[in-house]
């Protein structure tokens, strides 16, 4: 069975965190996973579009919806807020017949096709863990992490709310990123900051706030001996790698955690090439730690 | 389901010097069926074990709210928990509440959370926006609020709470919800008024925590949800968070696409982002510079259209107590 997605990589890994998007096609044609672009979708709105223009986010998030469902496939992303925002609305439109009707004759509006309700919203994560053959998987792994120490974050918004995820995740029972650390030959690393939150949505209003959540929940990895950090969120990549170096100026603290997207240390671990990978564009330098592995 | 032996690891505190508690942690093992509720199994320890084990705990049955405690890592109530459903290789870990002070052991000082639902005045005041009329539907929007038993699971795990101890906290946001929407208060402006200032609504991370922990399915975040756009509706917008958030419907209808390159600055304003400068030429450094012309996305017209429909008619999509709340 071949995997094929309509891609939608979030307005982040469009612009700030374009390494994340770079890895995960790569990874993505290891593996056999298409993924096809979607021209047409729009920004999802965020937590934001929500509260400024409810109806109008509820419309952006199934104007989206429709255009993978009329390439016929289910969404994929590697964004935890544009997962939960899509899968939000997608869960409210399954489940609310009247909800949906409302929405479709907004759409008709605008001239666009009605959502049938009949697509998933998926991570790739999810995707590679749960759906890609695991020989094939286990094949591709051609540079082991040789038992290097690894925090997974796992970021807010691919574990809650339970409630949408049920089919998939649970803040309690989360084990994709830690499965996939043990396949790539890494061992998975136990800290308090693990399901905590990087502040992103706060960053401009909280700023000494969301650096101290940054350096508490990078510090906790790191006294738990992590070498490096992963995060299935482009997002939680720009709070906890690309701010990390801020948040340790408000502590008065160094901490030098190694940060990548999990998409840029599969590819790693595949034997992809650092600047196919984007790895030059890391905050905090990680040919260090893996060149100890012999992976740098 | 047969018994089994469970070891509770407990966090023991007791106060030292002014401020301080000397804490350390301690190993019991209690045999249990699995669908014992950890209170039960705290009081035999307490009982037959060691009568110097200090917890709260009044109604048994998820009502009072003194119960809560973290039990393997996130805060629940002793009295609705089974053992065998938190339980990790048999072992159970036990420790007080986080974000207010410890008394002793599993005690804390509850003050701190009471001291902010007290701020939003918990109850009706008089005041020109007072309705004579209560409908039938009035109280759709409020009723899954009105559950809360005021136990702070959410506030213990609230990661805003966490970092800043003047955060009004996911509880009392809530309720400050349920007297804005209630018909007969009085001064619903003013709350959100008041309500849009710093430690309020606009401070709330998203997290969705307080949704996934709260034991009386109250979802928190949904009322700040609520509260945010009741406010800006209001003309409340002056906060930075809340011209971010107003950026996006701007952004999406122009270009489809989120412009981070002038999402700073409008946020901000021009001072804001002088101070931001040091974000930007860290970015920088890594050649993080987001263009100022995204591409438009194919069709942006449509959704203009749908924008100008929903601002002439607008669409309730609103969730309602009834389908917010299962029981
Ligand atoms: S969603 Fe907001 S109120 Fe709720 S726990 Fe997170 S930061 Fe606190
Ligand atoms: S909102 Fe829920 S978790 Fe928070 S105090 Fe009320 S009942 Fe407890
Ligand atoms: S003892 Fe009252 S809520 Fe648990």
């Amino acid at each position: 069975m071949s995997l094929e997605f309509a891609y939608y990589p979030g307005c982040a890994a469009k612009q700030i965190q374009r390494e994340a998007d770079w890895a995960a096609r790569a990874v993505c044609q290891q593996l056999g996973i298409r993924l096809n672009d979607m021209p047409r979708a729009s920004c999802c709105g965020a937590v934001s579009l929500r509260e400024t223009k409810p109806a109008f986010a509820m419309a952006v998030a199934a104007r989206i919806l429709s255009e993978a469902e009329a390439m016929g496939r289910d969404l994929v992303t590697i964004c935890n807020t544009c997962l939960q925002t899509l899968s939000q609305a997608n869960y409210r439109l399954q489940n609310e017949p009247e909800l949906l009707e409302k929405i479709n004759a907004v759409l008709a509006e605008g001239g666009v096709r009605p959502y049938q309700g009949k697509i998933q919203v998926r991570h790739l994560l999810w995707v590679i863990t749960e759906q890609v053959d695991p020989h094939l998987l286990r094949s591709k792994i051609t540079r082991p992490l040789k038992g290097m120490r690894i925090a997974s974050f796992l970021g807010c918004h691919s574990v809650r709310p339970v409630e949408i995820y049920a089919h998939s995740a649970n803040e309690e029972n989360t084990p994709h990123l830690d499965q996939l650390i043990s396949i790539m030959g890494g061992v998975p690393v136990n800290y308090t900051g693990k399901d905590r939150c990087c502040g992103f949505h706060v960053m401009l209003s909280d700023k000494e706030e969301v650096h101290a959540m940054a350096a508490k929940n990078c510090l906790s990895a790191k006294d738990a001996g992590a070498q490096i950090m992963i995060t299935p969120c482009t997002l939680c990549d720009m709070i906890m790698g690309s701010s990390q170096e801020l948040a340790a100026k408000t502590v008065q603290r160094t901490i030098d955690l190694p940060e990548m997207n999990f998409a840029q240390l599969l590819g790693l671990a595949m034997g992809l090439t650092k600047s196919q990978l984007g790895i030059s564009r890391l905050h905090v330098d990680p040919v260090p730690v893996l060149s100890k592995i012999g992976l740098a | 389901m047969s018994a089994q032996v469970y070891i509770f690891r407990i966090q023991r505190n007791m106060p030292g010097q002014v401020g301080t508690v000397q804490s350390h942690w301690q190993e019991y093992s209690v045999e249990a069926e699995p669908n014992t509720t950890i209170l039960t199994l705290l009081e035999v320890i307490k009982g037959q074990q060691d009568g110097s084990l200090t917890f709260r705990q009044s109604c048994r049955s998820a009502i009072c709210g003194s119960c809560a405690i973290s039990i393997s890592g996130r805060t629940r109530l002793a009295c609705k928990t089974h053992v065998g459903a938190v339980a990790r290789d048999g072992v159970v870990e036990i420790a007080p509440q986080k974000n207010q002070p410890i008394l002793r052991d599993l005690a804390i000082d509850i003050r701190p959370f009471f001291a902010r639902v007290h701020g939003i005045k918990p109850y009706l005041q008089e005041g020109p926006e007072k309705a004579g009329k209560v409908t039938s539907t009035a109280y759709d929007q409020v009723n899954h609020v009105t559950q809360c038993i005021m136990c702070a699971c959410c506030y213990s795990e609230c990661t805003m709470a966490e970092v800043n101890p003047d955060y009004i906290g996911p509880a009392a946001l809530a309720k400050a919800f349920r007297f804005v929407s209630d018909p007969r208060e009085g001064k619903k402006t003013e709350r959100l008024r008041e309500l849009s200032e710093p430690n309020g609504i606009w401070s709330c991370t998203r997290c969705t925590m307080c949704v996934d922990v709260c034991p009386k399915e109250v979802a928190p975040m949904e009322a700040i949800v609520k509260l945010r756009t009741r406010g800006l509706d209001k003309g409340y917008g002056d906060s930075a968070a809340a011209k971010h958030a107003l950026a996006f419907h701007e952004d999406i209808v122009k270009s489809g696409q989120l412009n981070e390159f002038t999402l700073m600055m409008r946020t901000l304003g021009i001072f804001g982002s002088m101070k931001e400068t040091a974000m930007a030429l860290h970015l920088a450094k890594k050649g993080k510079i987001p263009s100022p012309f995204p591409h438009s996305i194919q069709g942006v017209e449509e959704l203009r259209k749908i924008y100008a429909s929903l601002e002439r008619t607008p669409v309730d999509v609103e969730t309602k107590a009834k389908q917010a709340v299962p029981e």
